[in-house]
């Protein structure tokens, strides 16, 4: 989600919710004889609403699961996410008055602090890779299909080499029923075409085939370029086409590896981000049985 | 009796009647002079001058034409003369591409015999440059005019023996050839394809078109018919034998035994039936519903379904009330009860032999049944058949005008007498595709009802041409022109192979005069389809033409798009499309990319909607607002979701219990699917997929509006502001 001139009203009312518990919290804390405390009915206070927003924010996870209710729009509830989530870091500080207490509170107080950076790292994250997705991935593909896309150019680079071994032209240059011309002009294809061959079972074949590979020339634009303008040198006009076709292909599977890679980025600090989430919301219900029962 | 004529010939003294030709008296004789453009039943011209002979005179003479003289000493092989035999092959052999298309099949192309017969392989001369190009507008016959020597066989053969008078000669020296009426395509000509210029031309000029792609079964459900079997039949008669025996693998009987299905709705196919013998039951299994969503627990919670319903259950805004169910066959369909007889004389399955186009219904054997199923070029000879035509003008004017007229919401008050009346004075008129059936501007002189295939209405503006309307069977045109006795306001043209039943512009007015409600029913459909006429011009005109013609988006109502700078890729959209509507998605995320948007692959509401040019039973079609609507006699064939460009038709199926077309009367469960498109979650306020977007990049959008800032227009909303 870009954060924009769109969230202007969630700023202001954040800052606004912060302003005044910060208003309340200040006086609290000065005049409070043994200190702030979660126990005191304004600490109390500050941890229920701190409380209440990060079950708000855990609740988004179910809200998607029930994407066509009718329970107000996603985005609202993204945006009340996003803002009441980080509104809970400092009310649940206010209510810890900035202690972290027993072994169960530390933890807690660091989990929050860690689900907050994560989701802070993960907000950043996306509000700029979309864009740079766009504008740097522009053959992109459904995630979940890219397997299939590059098997698809696996394929046709596989068939326009051999297409370039077929020499058609030499062959039907070769006068009709003459074997020993025809094997000839075959020959000399081969020859003609064996800097490719050779530069495609080298470089391009496994570059395509394990996308995870390393030092991989091909994988840098531009040493690809400087390698594909070396070969088209030493080519000869009739394979000139079939080097700029595999070119094209090489500089797809690029995108298809920026893509794979971005998407990760956009969504693997989620793996991150709702393991802790859902820790600090069970271990806060566990405090909260616990503070209030003992 | 005839004097006897006495004249010696390569040295033989020869005595045959007066009046006879050198040609026929060598032939009688058994001398043989190589000739082209001569034929025993035909009338000789002398124009290939291959027969020429030395009779003594200045010049040499064409045998064919010249009539023996008394003392006539003829030489027909001197060296002088096959010298210039010789020559004459050479130069004809310059301008025939060798080897032409009936050497290719047959092998006897009568001038690349002679050539071989002279070891003529390379001419001397130089090749014509330029092509005299190939006519591929006929089912049954190609033209290939470089092939053609100008002997004028196919000209004989078509006026003398057969006097259809269609073909002639066009144009003068090198531009010289045959031609079709008034230089028609041969497929839009008045030809009857009987095949008699194919058999008299004695090149590849005129050849018979193969039917490989599509063959017709063998065994012994596939009984071939002969030729001489099928001139027996009244509507045969007329086309030439050489022509059935060259297609003789183009037409079988078949035997169906009583409940035997003969072919079932939906599937694809490439011949026509016309029964001989026996009753067959026409039908429609697919329910007749569409698709409703249902919104759980009064549309807040749970999930939505997708639910068949029928339109009594569920009145949908301009829902098509017709009682009947248009499809390939001389009947329409009840909508309460899709089932309809047909018999011996009628004819089934065109539009699918013709055009390709699915099956409409299933057709069953009532009772034991004989029928000729024929491949596309037979059923071309057959319709071009005028004792056929007729036969069939007959059949549709006594059983099928009536339903035909009927079935049309604007014409159901019409009195039995007036059609009764109309029902010998309508004219059915076929059009080949491409045919222009009338051109905005003209004085308007018809109105036309659609019977068969499909016709595209369009108008013409300053700077381009802008596509109205596709018309289906039970559609018609005309009316505008006829009410104001004005000119044509739109073109209209056949999509593909098109009947139409034609009301002269008297008739008509006869017509409305007769009947006020007609006319005043005819005027507010004409008033609706101006407006709208209006409305799409309004349109056309708004938008500078540029790149986003290039991606169709001037073409669409409304878009589904992702703003690609704020869209996380989370299918969170896709999601909620598949959870609104059975867990089918309407959406797939991909597609286009217009600036930072990507055009999803979801329904566009197109203004020239291609899906519906096709559908067997015309149950797709626009709405007056001219969103898409699905009507219920949809048969799940899926040709409107192959004929979308954007691949934004799906096919939802249902299990439901359905007539058992093998055994009548009887109920099965069966998988029926019914093809949907996206519709924008009526029950909601908001599309499912924009509602779910949590990152606020999805938006359903009139692009035109939309982008009016990009567009360099003024108005609009600003991006980020979605329709409904």
């Amino acid at each position: 989600m870009r954060i924009d001139r769109t969230h202007k009203l969630w700023l202001v009312a954040s800052l606004v919710i912060l302003g005044a518990s910060t208003a309340v919290y200040i006086p609290y804390a000065l005049n409070s004889r043994e200190g702030p405390s979660g126990g005191s009915p304004i600490g109390l206070t500050f941890g229920i609403i701190g409380s209440a927003f990060m079950v708000f924010s855990g609740l988004l996870a179910a809200r998607k699961k029930v994407a066509v209710w009718r329970l107000g729009r996603a985005q609202s509830w993204m945006r009340g996410h996003l803002w009441l989530g980080l509104l809970s870091l400092p009310l649940i500080l206010f209510h810890a008055g900035f202690r972290s207490g027993g072994a169960l509170t530390t933890t807690l107080l660091v989990l929050i602090v860690a689900v907050i950076a994560s989701g802070l790292f993960g907000a950043v994250l996306q509000h700029f890779l979309p864009n740079m997705m766009t504008s740097e991935v522009s053959s992109e593909t459904i995630f979940e299909q890219i397997d299939h896309v590059r098997a698809q150019m696996q394929a046709e680079a596989d068939e326009l080499m051999m297409r370039a071994s077929a020499p058609v032209k030499l062959v039907a240059a070769a006068p009709s029923g003459d074997l020993a011309a025809t094997a000839e002009a075959v020959l000399s294809a081969e020859e003609i075409i064996a800097p490719l061959r050779e530069f495609y079972d080298r470089e391009m074949r496994p570059f395509l085939q394990d996308p995870s590979g390393r030092d991989q020339a091909l994988a840098d634009p531009e040493k690809s370029r400087e390698l594909f303008k070396g070969l088209r040198r030493i080519l000869p006009s009739e394979a000139q086409e079939t080097a700029n076709n595999l070119e094209e292909i090489c500089e797809e599977e690029r995108q298809l590896r920026r893509q794979a890679s971005l998407h990760h980025w956009l969504h693997g600090w989620l793996m991150l981000h709702i393991p802790l989430s859902f820790a600090l919301l069970l271990l806060g219900f566990v405090h909260a049985i616990v503070a209030l029962r003992f | 009796m005839s004097a006897l004529i006495e004249l010696t010939i390569d040295g033989t003294k020869v005595v045959v009647p007066e009046g006879t030709t050198v040609f026929d008296a060598a032939r009688l004789n058994g001398i043989s002079i190589p000739t082209l453009c001569h034929q025993q039943n035909e009338t000789p011209v002398g124009v290939c001058r291959m027969c020429v002979v030395d009779v003594g005179a200045r010049v040499y003479t064409a045998s064919c034409i010249r009539p023996v003289e008394p003392g006539m000493v003829v030489k027909t092989a001197s060296e002088k003369v096959k010298s210039a035999r010789h020559t004459l092959i050479e130069l004809l052999m310059s301008d025939h591409p060798s080897p032409c298309a009936r050497q290719q099949q047959s092998g006897d192309c009568e001038l690349e015999t002679l050539a071989a017969r002279e070891k003529i392989s390379k001419p001397r001369y130089s090749r014509r440059s330029t092509s005299r190009g190939k006519d591929a507008s006929s089912p049954s016959i190609a033209v290939d005019f470089d092939a053609c020597i100008l002997c004028d066989r196919c000209i004989r053969g078509c006026s003398e023996i057969r006097e259809n008078f269609v073909l002639g000669r066009m144009g003068k020296g090198s531009l010289a050839g045959i031609a079709f009426d008034d230089n028609s395509p041969m497929g839009e000509s008045s030809c009857v394809s009987c095949g008699e210029c194919m058999v008299s031309c004695p090149t590849g000029a005129l050849t018979n078109k193969g039917v490989s792609q599509a063959t017709l079964g063998t065994g012994p459900r596939f009984e071939p018919v002969a030729p001489e079997f099928l001139q027996q039949l009244p509507f045969f008669q007329g086309v030439s034998g050489t022509f059935l025996s060259l297609n003789n693998r183009a037409i079988v009987m078949r035997h169906f035994k009583r409940g035997e299905i003969i072919c079932r709705e939906g599937e694809y196919g490439s011949t026509a039936f016309y029964i001989l013998d026996g009753t067959a039951r026409v039908s429609i299994s697919s329910p007749m519903a569409h698709v409703k969503t249902l919104g759980a627990l009064r549309k807040f919670l749970g999930k939505l379904s997708s639910q068949l319903t029928q339109r009594d259950r569920d009145d949908r805004d301009e829902e098509n009330k017709q009682s009947w169910i248009p499809i390939d066959a001389p009947v329409d369909l009840a909508y309460t009860n899709p089932v309809a007889e047909l018999g011996p004389g009628d004819l089934f399955g065109e539009m699918t032999c013709m055009s390709l186009y699915p099956r409409s219904a299933t057709v069953s054997a009532k009772t034991d049944c004989v029928m000729l199923e024929m491949l596309r070029n037979v059923l071309d000879i057959m319709q071009r058949n005028k004792n056929f035509r007729a036969q069939l003008d007959s059949s549709y004017r006594q059983r099928a005008l009536d339903t035909h007229l009927r079935a049309v919401p604007v014409f159901a008050d019409l009195t039995d007498e007036f059609i009764g009346t109309l029902r010998e004075k309508v004219e059915l008129v076929r059009c080949p595709p491409g045919h222009v059936i009338c051109r905005q501007g003209e004085p308007a002189d018809s109105f036309y009802l659609v019977r068969i295939g499909f016709v595209k209405v369009s108008q013409a503006y300053q700077g381009g041409e802008i596509t109205l309307a596709y018309l289906s069977r039970g559609d018609y045109f005309g009316e505008t022109g006829l009410l104001h006795g004005d000119m044509r306001t739109a073109t209209c043209a056949a999509l593909d192979h098109v009947e139409l039943v034609r009301i002269g512009a008297a008739d008509f007015a006869r017509m409305i005069e007769q009947f006020p409600d007609v006319r005043r029913k005819l005027e507010a459909v004409e008033r609706d389809r101006m407006q709208q006429n209006r409305e799409r011009l309004a349109i056309t005109r708004s938008v500078p033409l540029d790149n986003f013609l290039q991606q169709g988006l001037m073409e669409a109502q409304s878009l589904l798009l992702l703003d690609l700078t704020s869209c996380t890729r989370c299918d969170a959209c896709v999601r909620a499309c598949a959870d609104s509507h059975d867990g089918v998605t309407r959406l797939v995320r991909e597609g286009l990319r217009f600036d930072h948007y990507l055009v999803a692959t979801s329904c566009r509401h197109c203004l020239d909607p291609l899906c519906m040019v096709g559908c067997p039973v015309g149950s797709i079609r626009r709405r007056n607002s001219l969103e898409v609507i699905i009507e219920d006699w949809c048969i799940g064939c899926g040709l409107c979701a192959e004929n979308c460009p954007y691949g934004n038709i799906n096919l939802h199926p249902f299990n439901v219990m359905g007539n058992d077309p093998e055994h009548p009367g009887q109920r099965i469960a069966m998988v029926k699917q019914k093809a949907t498109s996206c519709d924008l979650c009526t029950n909601y306020a908001e599309p499912s997929c924009v509602y779910a977007c949590p990152h606020d990049a999805a938006h359903r959008v009139n692009p035109r509006e939309y982008f009016a800032g990009l567009l360099g227009q003024t108005a609009g909303p600003k991006p980020g502001q979605s329709q409904k």
